[in-house]
């Protein structure tokens, strides 16, 4: 039972060579690209959703800020996408591993701060204290304020990790215990795949939210440092 | 969030001029202090010379 659980979150073999950049690279072949300015139904559709998103992201973001739009779009979109693919059966979600999570929080987050203390310094080195504090204070306020920068991508990488991950486990938990009521008590069983339909339909909410909330962060991130 | 518009509203006089938690200046200086303390403290304790006990002679 212990092995069948985790064994959907180890890395996919394929005759003994990982495949784990074709999966990744995967969801960049579902959306269509084009050449000309307007085209069929599907990309209209696709740019008209990019754009809603792109608009509400980057209004609060100076031009300077704005220079990130390409980057935190397809960000956004990566993580989505990975996320949704994963909900379909026998699947293998990347977002699910740390290594993955923090591959991406950390060099995002790493720029941002760069950016500030680079053409900000001043302002970048006074946000580890906070306005008003009391003299008394300061020392401590000061090493918990670093210490909660530093915590930052980790914070965004463990969140996402721990959100796919905890979903993924629990509907295979429901979908096991479906299985196993079914022969027992078809009643209970039932209760139990009414309960496993509402929870995959919280997994498809929690998917895209949990996208959103990356991308914002790190978008909020940018905005103190620029 | 105060911004170097918003300094020029605190009249600050003597010490507190620079080391303050309200002007940009002032939280800046404070924080590049206890950073340079810290990092003093650091350096201070791995750079000391460890004392080695005087070996007794059997």
């Amino acid at each position: 039972m212990n092995e069948n659980l985790f064994t959907s979150f180890s890395t996919p073999t394929l005759m003994g060579l990982p495949i784990i950049i074709m999966i990744i690279a995967f969801p960049a072949l579902l959306y269509p690209t084009s050449n000309r300015l307007i085209s069929n139904r599907i990309r209209t559709l696709q740019q008209y959703l990019i754009n809603l998103i792109l608009k509400q992201m980057m209004a609060i973001h100076s031009p300077k800020g704005r220079t990130w739009s390409l980057m935190l779009m397809s960000l956004i979109i990566f993580i989505a996408s990975t996320n949704l693919l994963g909900l379909l059966p026998h699947t293998f979600t990347p977002t699910t591993q740390l290594s993955i999570n923090l591959g991406l929080a950390i060099p995002l987050w790493a720029g941002a701060v760069i950016l500030g203390f680079r053409y900000k310094f001043k302002t970048s080195v006074s946000h580890f204290l906070p306005q008003g504090t009391p003299i008394l204070l300061i020392p401590m306020l000061i090493i918990i304020e670093t210490i909660s920068l530093f915590i930052q991508p980790m914070a965004l990488a463990v969140r996402l990790t721990a959100n796919i991950t905890a979903g993924h486990l629990l509907m295979h938990l429901i979908g096991a215990a479906t299985l196993a009521l079914f022969s027992i008590s078809t009643s209970t069983a039932l209760i139990t795949f009414i309960i496993l339909l509402l929870l995959t339909m919280l997994e498809f909410a929690v998917a895209l939210i949990q996208a959103y909330v990356f991308t914002l962060l790190v978008s909020l991130y940018l905005h103190d440092n620029t | 969030m105060a911004g170097p518009e918003a300094d020029s509203q605190f009249q600050f006089t003597g010490i507190k001029k620079y080391f303050n938690s309200y002007t940009l200046t002032g939280r800046m200086n404070c924080v590049l202090t206890t950073c340079g303390g810290i990092a003093q403290l650091v350096l201070y304790f791995k750079l000391r010379p460890k004392k080695t006990p005087a070996v007794k002679a059997s």
